[in-house]
Order: C-alpha cells, then sequence, then structure tokens
C-alpha cells in the first residue's frame, strides 16, 4: 500500500513510453518484417518464410541500386548546399533589414510546397528541356532546392532574426568590418537554425521522386523513384529495401549535423 | 529645420540604400523558386482558366465545384484535424523533453521520436495500408493482447488512416523544431515557477507556449501546406469517395487528360493553402512591427 | 577544415558512383507498369540484346504502374516536344492503351510496325485500335492483360459466374468482395465498364465498335443506379494493388485484378497459390502494354531492333510466358509452337481459351468510357 504511490508514476511514465514505442515502431516493424518476408499471405499474421531474394534483385548489378543511392546522396548534399548558400542572405535580408512585402515574400517560398505539384512538373519539364538543364544533376538540384527552399529560407530568417543585435553592434563598435562582424559574430549565433533546416533540405531532397523523374530521367535516376513506383505497385519487399536504404543517410547526416552543434539545435527557430 | 530636413533626406537614402541590399540579398533564393517553380506555375495555371478554343472561362471551376465540393470539405477536414493533433502531440512530447524530470525517460523519448522524420510520405502510406488494415498488425496486437474481440477489429483504412499516417510523419517534425526552441528558452522563470509550486502542465501552457508560439506556427503551417499536397498517403490508404485533393488532381490526368480541371483543382488547393498561410503572416508581419 | 575534407569526400563519392561517361551507346527504356517489367528489360531483354549488338547498352527506367505511368511518359514526350528539342530521351518507351491513344493523337510517336519483322506476327485489333483511336502501325502489344476475378477457394466455395449471380452473392456475402472504385485505376474502371454492358446486351456492341451516341448516357446512369446499390455490400479498396493487398490478408474474398499483377503478386510470395481466377460472364476488358517509338527518339533505328527482338516468338515464349505467365503479345500461334506444351497450358490454368476469346473483352471507345467513368462520379459516388 505504501509502495504504490511511489511506483505507480514510474509505472504510468513506462507505460506512455511503451505505448508510444509501439505506435512508432509498430508501422516501422511492419517495413522490416516485409523487407525480409519471401513469403507472406493470409492466414498467416507473420511471414511464412524469410529471405534475402528481394535483396538480391535490388543489388542485382543491372539494377544500379548502388549507384542510384550514391546519385541520391550526391544531389542531396548539392541541394543542401546550394538552399543555403541562396538561403542565407535571403534569410538574413528576411530576419534583419526592414523590407516592404515581407510577408508576401516568405510565402513566394511556401509555394512550391503549397500546391498539388502534378500539373506544374510538366511546364517544368518543359522549361529545363528548353535551357538544356532536363537530365543533368544541375537541373535536379535545382528543383530539389526550389522545393526545398521554404525550409532553409523560413528557418534561416527566423535564425537571423533571433540573433542579439547588441552582440554584432559591439563587434562594430569595435571596428570589425560589416563582413567581418557577419562572419564571426551573426553567423555563428545563427549556425543552430541553420544546420537544422540543412537537415530537412537534405530529408526533402532524399524523398523527392515526381521532380527527378521529370527533369532527370533518364540520365538521372534516383532511388526514390525504385522506391516510389515499387510502393505504388504494391510491390512491399522492394520498397521496404529501398526505403530501409534511405534510411542509412538521412540518419548519417543528421548525426553528422548534431555532432556538429554539439547541442540540441533548433534553438531558435521562430522567435 | 535645415538640419533635420536634411535628417529625413540622410535617413530616406539610407533605409532606400537598405532596402536595396536586402533585394539583393534577396535576390538568388527568389530567382530559385521564381525561375524554376513560380514560372512554371503560372503556365500551368492558366489553363485552368482558358477554355479548349484559348478563350477565357470559369467552366473548369465549375465542374471541378460541381464534382469535387465534397472532396474539398473532406480534404479541410483531413488536414485541419490533422494539424491540430499533430499540434497536440508535439506539444506534449516537446514540453516532456523540456519540463521532464526523470532523466531517462527524457533520453529514450528524445531517442524514440525522430524515427518518422527519415520516412518518406509514399512509405509511410505504405506501412499505415499494412499496419492499419482489418487484418493488419495494430488489429492483431490488439486482439493477441485480448483487448479487443476478433469480430470488432476493423478497418481504419479511411479518413482515420490518412489522419494517422499524416500525424505519425509529421509530429516528429514539428515536435523537433519545437523541442529545439524550447530548449534555447531561459530556465529561471522555469525554474521560478516550478518552485512556487506551479504543475508542470501549467508551466508548459502559461510560460513556455507563449514564448515558442512562432515556432510552432511555423512547423504547423508547414506541416499544413505539405499534407494538402501529399498525393501518395490517400492514394495508397483512401482513394475511393469521399479522397483528398490530390488524387481527384492525378485522376484527372491520368484518366482524362484533363488538365484544365486538374489545374483549377490545384488553384483551388492553393487557395486553402493560403488561408494556412495567413496564420504564418499575421505572427510574421506582428513580428517585425514588434522588432 | 575537416568540413571541408567531408565534403569533399562525399562529392567524390558522389562523383565515383556517377561511373564512367558513357562511350557506348545508350539505348533508353521508359516503362509504365510494375517493377518487374522494368526489371525484366534490365535483367532479361537487355543482356541479350547487349550482346547481340556489342557497344550497346539498355537501359530500363519504370514512371510507376497503372494510367499514371504512362501518362508521365506522354508529359516527358510532351515536354521535349513543346520545348522544340531535336532529339528526345526515350527511344522505346512501354505504355498503356490510354496513353498510346493520346500520344497518337499528339503526334508524338513514331510509325514503326511495317518497319519491323515482327510486325507481321500480331494479330489483335488492339493492335491497331486503342479505345477507338487508331494506333495503327504505332505501337507493337508487349503483352496482353486481362481483368478477372480473384478468389480464395477456402472462403469462396462456388464463386459467381457472371455479374448477375454476384449481385445476389454479395447479398449473402456482405463485405466479401472488393474493388477499387474508378480513381484508384483501371481494374476497377474495367469492373464498372464490365457492369454496365453486362446491364444491356445491345449496349456492349456499340461501346466496342460505336458509333458514339451522347444519348446513351441515360441507359448508361440507370445502370449505375444499381452499381450504387451493389456498392452498400462490397468494400472499395485502396487500387488496383490495394485490391491484391486486401485478398493478401484476407479482408475481401474475392475481387477484380489485372492477371497479369495477380501472378506477379503469387511470385513474389504475397499471394495464397490456392487463390484462383474467374473471367466472369459477359466478360471483363483487358488492354495490351504496348511498345512504341517516341516520333524523335535520338537512337531509332535501335529502338526498331529493340523491339523486333522483344516480339520475336522465341522470347515472348520464354520471357513472357514462361517466365510471368503473361498473355503473349504477338498471336499465340507462334508462341505456342515455341515451348512444350505443358509450359503454355500453364498460361490457361484458370481461364481457358474459349473463355478469353468470348469474355475478355476491350475497353469501351473513349467517348463512351468517359461518359461511364464520370457518369460513375456524379451517380455513384455524389
Amino acid at each position: 500500500m505504501t509502495l504504490a504511490p511511489r511506483i505507480l508514476p514510474h509505472l504510468g511514465r513506462a507505460l506512455v513510453l511503451a505505448l508510444l514505442a509501439f505506435a512508432i515502431f509498430g508501422p516501422l516493424l511492419n517495413l522490416v518484417l516485409w523487407a525480409f518476408a519471401e513469403k507472406w499471405y493470409f492466414p498467416s499474421k507473420l511471414p511464412l518464410e524469410y529471405g534475402l531474394t528481394f535483396w538480391q534483385r535490388v543489388f542485382a548489378p543491372r539494377g544500379n541500386a548502388l549507384a542510384s543511392l550514391g546519385t541520391s546522396i550526391w544531389i542531396a548534399v548539392l541541394t543542401v548546399i546550394v538552399s543555403l548558400v541562396v538561403a542565407i542572405p535571403a534569410g538574413y535580408a528576411l530576419g534583419r533589414l526592414k523590407l516592404p512585402w515581407r510577408g508576401l515574400i516568405l510565402l513566394a517560398f511556401l509555394l512550391p510546397q503549397a500546391v498539388p505539384n502534378l500539373p506544374v512538373y510538366v511546364n517544368i519539364a518543359q522549361v529545363f528541356y528548353r535551357i538544356g538543364l532536363a537530365g543533368t544533376i544541375t537541373g535536379v538540384v535545382l528543383v530539389h532546392a526550389s522545393h526545398g527552399l521554404v525550409l532553409a529560407v523560413w528557418i534561416a530568417s527566423a535564425a537571423f532574426a533571433s540573433v542579439d543585435a547588441s552582440l554584432e553592434e559591439a563587434a562594430r563598435n569595435m571596428g570589425a568590418s560589416v563582413w567581418t562582424c557577419f562572419r564571426t559574430v551573426t553567423l555563428p549565433l545563427a549556425a543552430p537554425g541553420l544546420m537544422a533546416s540543412a537537415i530537412f533540405v537534405f530529408l526533402e531532397s532524399v524523398d523527392e521522386f515526381t521532380g527527378t523523374y521529370f527533369v532527370g530521367v533518364p540520365d538521372v535516376t534516383t532511388l526514390p523513384l525504385l522506391m516510389f513506383n515499387a510502393s505504388m505497385g504494391g510491390n512491399y519487399q522492394i520498397a521496404s529495401i529501398t526505403a530501409l536504404l534511405l534510411l542509412v543517410p538521412s540518419i548519417a547526416f543528421m548525426l553528422v549535423v548534431e555532432r556538429f552543434l554539439k547541442a540540441d539545435v533548433l534553438a531558435m527557430v521562430g522567435r | 529645420m535645415a538640419t533635420l530636413a536634411d535628417d529625413t533626406v540622410v535617413e530616406m537614402r539610407r533605409s532606400g540604400d537598405s532596402r536595396f541590399v536586402a533585394f539583393a540579398l534577396l535576390a538568388p533564393a527568389l530567382l530559385v523558386v521564381g525561375l524554376f517553380f513560380v514560372v512554371p506555375l503560372v503556365l500551368s495555371a492558366v489553363g485552368a482558366f482558358r477554355s479548349t478554343e484559348g478563350a477565357f472561362t470559369l467552366a473548369h471551376f465549375a465542374k471541378a465545384l460541381d464534382l469535387y465540393t465534397r472532396d474539398l470539405l473532406f480534404t479541410i477536414e483531413i488536414v485541419v484535424l490533422s494539424t491540430l493533433l499533430i499540434a497536440a502531440v508535439a506539444i506534449a512530447i516537446a514540453g516532456y523533453l523540456t519540463l521532464g524530470e526523470h532523466p531517462r525517460a527524457v533520453a529514450i523519448l528524445r531517442w524514440l521520436y525522430r524515427w518518422p522524420l527519415f520516412i518518406p510520405f509514399v512509405v509511410a502510406g505504405q506501412i499505415m495500408r499494412t499496419f492499419l488494415a482489418k487484418n493488419g498488425m495494430l488489429n492483431h496486437v490488439l486482439i493477441g493482447s485480448g483487448l479487443i474481440a476478433p469480430i470488432s477489429a476493423q478497418s481504419m483504412l479511411d479518413w482515420r488512416g490518412i489522419v494517422v499516417a499524416f500525424v505519425w510523419k509529421q509530429a516528429p517534425f514539428v515536435t523537433l523544431l519545437l523541442a529545439g526552441a524550447m530548449a534555447a528558452l531561459e530556465r529561471q522563470h522555469i525554474e521560478a515557477a516550478r518552485n512556487l509550486g506551479a504543475p508542470r502542465w501549467r508551466v508548459l501552457v502559461d510560460i513556455v507556449l507563449p514564448q515558442v508560439r512562432g515556432t510552432l506556427l511555423v512547423g504547423l503551417v508547414l506541416s499544413f501546406v505539405a499534407m494538402l499536397s501529399v498525393l501518395s498517403v490517400p492514394l495508397m490508404i483512401n482513394p475511393n469517395s469521399p479522397t483528398m485533393i490530390t488524387v481527384d488532381v492525378a485522376y484527372r490526368i491520368n484518366t482524362f487528360a484533363d488538365y484544365a480541371v486538374a489545374n483549377a483543382l490545384c488553384l483551388l488547393s492553393l487557395l486553402l493553402a493560403a488561408f494556412g498561410a495567413a496564420f504564418y503572416l499575421r505572427h510574421a508581419v506582428r513580428k517585425v512591427e514588434d522588432a | 577544415m575537416k568540413v571541408r575534407i567531408l565534403l569533399l569526400s562525399i562529392a567524390a563519392l558522389g562523383l565515383a558512383s556517377i561511373g564512367p561517361a558513357a562511350a557506348e551507346t545508350t539505348l533508353n527504356v521508359v516503362s509504365a507498369g510494375d517493377q518487374n517489367m522494368v526489371d525484366y528489360v534490365n535483367n532479361y531483354l537487355g543482356p541479350k540484346f547487349e550482346q547481340m549488338n556489342p557497344g550497346v547498352k539498355v537501359r530500363a527506367v519504370g514512371t510507376g504502374p497503372g494510367d499514371s505511368g504512362s501518362q508521365k511518359i506522354y508529359e516527358k514526350l510532351e515536354a521535349q516536344e513543346k520545348a522544340g528539342a531535336p532529339k528526345w530521351d526515350v527511344d522505346v518507351a512501354v505504355v498503356h492503351q490510354r496513353g498510346a491513344a493520346t500520344m497518337v493523337e499528339n503526334k508524338l510517336l513514331m510509325k514503326y510496325r511495317d518497319q519491323v519483322k515482327a510486325g507481321k506476327l500480331v494479330s489483335r485489333d488492339t493492335a491497331k485500335n486503342a479505345l477507338g483511336a487508331d494506333v495503327d502501325g504505332y505501337v507493337l502489344p508487349m503483352f496482353h492483360s486481362q481483368i478477372a476475378f480473384a478468389y480464395n477457394p477456402d472462403l469462396v466455395k462456388t464463386p459467381p459466374k457472371s455479374f448477375k449471380e454476384l449481385e445476389e452473392w454479395v447479398k449473402k456475402n456482405p463485405k466479401q468482395f472488393g474493388y477499387n472504385g474508378v480513381k484508384g485505376g483501371m481494374s476497377g474502371v474495367g469492373f464498372v465498364m464490365g457492369w454496365v454492358e453486362a446491364s444491356d446486351p445491345g449496349m456492349r456492341n456499340m461501346f466496342e465498335k460505336g458509333p458514339y451516341d451522347p444519348k446513351m448516357k441515360a441507359t448508361i446512369d440507370k445502370s449505375l443506379e444499381s452499381l450504387k446499390a451493389f456498392n452498400q455490400y462490397v468494400v472499395m479498396t485502396p487500387g488496383n494493388a490495394g485490391t491484391l493487398d486486401m485478398l493478401n490478408r484476407g479482408e475481401i474474398a474475392m475481387g477484380p485484378v489485372w492477371v497479369d499483377m495477380f501472378y506477379t503478386w503469387m511470385s513474389d510470395g504475397k499471394m495464397n497459390p490456392k487463390v484462383k481466377l474467374e473471367l466472369p460472364a459477359p466478360g471483363l476488358p483487358g488492354q495490351p502494354m504496348y511498345y512504341v517509338i517516341p516520333a524523335k527518339a535520338e537512337h531509332a533505328d535501335l529502338a526498331k531492333k529493340f523491339i523486333d527482338f522483344a516480339e520475336s516468338p522465341e522470347v515472348q515464349a520464354d520471357g513472357i510466358v514462361k517466365q510471368f505467365n503473361w498473355y503473349p503479345g504477338i498471336d499465340p500461334q507462334y508462341v505456342q509452337s515455341k515451348m512444350p506444351p505443358k509450359e503454355w497450358n500453364k498460361l490457361f490454368t484458370d481461364i481457358t481459351p474459349a473463355d478469353l476469346a468470348s469474355k475478355g473483352r476491350p475497353f469501351p471507345l473513349s467517348n463512351y468510357f468517359t461518359d461511364i467513368v464520370e457518369g460513375y462520379e456524379r451517380v455513384v459516388l455524389k
């Protein structure tokens, strides 16, 4: 009796955590099971046979899965770089400088995310064929960047807005040039937010397939294309395997970025 | 008097300069989005207003509304409900990460909640379809643990399935943003309130949340528009009537090659997104006025 | 510094993975349909063709299952046409009927049938006609597929043999039959077509041969009213693959599926081998997948050679029939002689050739098609 009040909270906490774990890993377990299932049908509740046949199919030398994975990572890294290079000045302008139509400009960056983009991509492809970017990595990176830019710009603008202006002034008063001041004071303070946006842009690029198809195929093929086709066709094993493969660079990128920061990221976003 | 006028001129010139600088800094980003998205978007959007003869018409919107008003409403319901649930989940998890007093539980939670972040929408749709189905894993577990009788097992592959998939996939995104913002708050107020005996949920609602409202809003608006434009989740879980607008867009294109009505639907969907984004806009503009 | 090294190494990895620039000629095959069709080109046709043509590399990319996959190919060609590209980056495309019709209509394809030997081996009407559109000369069928009911004999002892029987059957077995409506792919659309055609024997001929009469809408709508009543007893499934998916978990006992997809699911271990097929009277539609060559394909001559090879009786026998259990694209008589009767007969385990001939129907002409599908939206879904 006397123990109960002390144990109950622990029990409750454990229970809530367990439920959450089930909610998160239950669906993921399905993914893992399908990746190794060779036979699985009614009335069996679990796979009847496990094996690696489908892994062999994905990794068949002519399937190009590894090369596609490499291309996906390369495109994602480039997309992050392009996004940050254009988003840092834009974020600074939006976060620190007085601007007319600020709201509208912020919304303009949201557009690529806000429209069901199927019909738009036909025209994107047309534009890209015309300017010779179709079938190139550059073309795919630009499409991914325009799609993910809202994350980079919004988060960068928030990060710069939250940098304490008095610190910059102090640096300027000590004779630092605008550039030095930005490089040594503002940018490091905004870095956590910027790095966080890098994670999201990376994930966005690694998951993208519609733009890749219209702009890249057949010269540039990425792993998400295969994953999408397999998943929509109900080819669960291949879709699950490719999804698991794509987890690797995503998680690795996140770990690298987090290490870099040594603190919980995103400290200043949106403030 | 003269000096005042001079000051004003200098001030004006300076603000003109800073505007120029600001737009110069913005230009590359605007160029990327403008050239590679807005131009193609406009090219396709005009199709929604053009008849086969090339004249201006609203017939495509009339047809879109005639056939798909129910789906528009369904889409709004799904997305609004999902957004609210995402907010609730994100606040609860981020709140516990910030205020939780059991270090191990906080550590476990921090490790746990992020996983769906790495799962693309199409895969989220696929795994929810096999997880939430009538004979899916969820029901197997519920029946196996004696929580429900086999006879009462039901499929959740309808609006519920879409909402679950959305919340599962997007809540970690908002949580990650929110937890970061909360972690950066000054601890003094929180500690002070706790020392005065305020319960943790009051600290969360009264002290923490008001300070991270902006971050929460950013995350929710981004999720809101993302959910509006995702095709694969409703297509995998419930492409039948009523369904979400993106499914109808794909259907008009794939079955009829009817880009006009598809584009009209896209613009209607964009209108919905604009409503969601208006929240953010108000917040963003107010923030600048505060500054 | 570390960051720079890290970035450089990632860049190197990326570059390395792209591999050396191809000095050889690459034949780009872009295929709608399931992943196994892409694998078929990559792993079966490709190596053989490369062996016959040194210096050629075959590269296959998929665009996704169903008509959306074909539509994406159309959109890509259309973009290149509008952009005025002199050479298009797709050499051979594999598309559905609707996609082929749209592409021919928009002059995006090359007339090539008379320039390949295999052109003489095709006999089906669908080699000339796709949903009422004249595609004569522009297409060669890769394989033919058919919509049929798949059912689990453990759960359904005596499957309904016709739409009439099905209507009664679902009342006795509510929520045991599932189909995917009209928005989730062609197996559901085909079921709706079959339903409407079954309601009036006179309609069927008109649907398939024309002429188009807009007044038929009233008759169509009446038939769809009865489908609405029928729908109360059935499960709506999420897409072509969704029907198979629910059969896989035993949530439905019967539903209309594409025969080619059905066999793929079975060979992938996702379908109980006991599950059987049944073609109900008066019939369900089927359609081929077509090989087509874009009008400005960069390697058009090679593309013709490739299709000629893929349509040869040997490849059709060994690749299409033996590997996949799919109906051949060319006239069956040429294929049958190339393989042992046992292998050949496996094609007709559940559905006999006679059934296939009488109950395997083409899809209705496109105007009727549109009237039926839009009628479904107005009458059934509202």
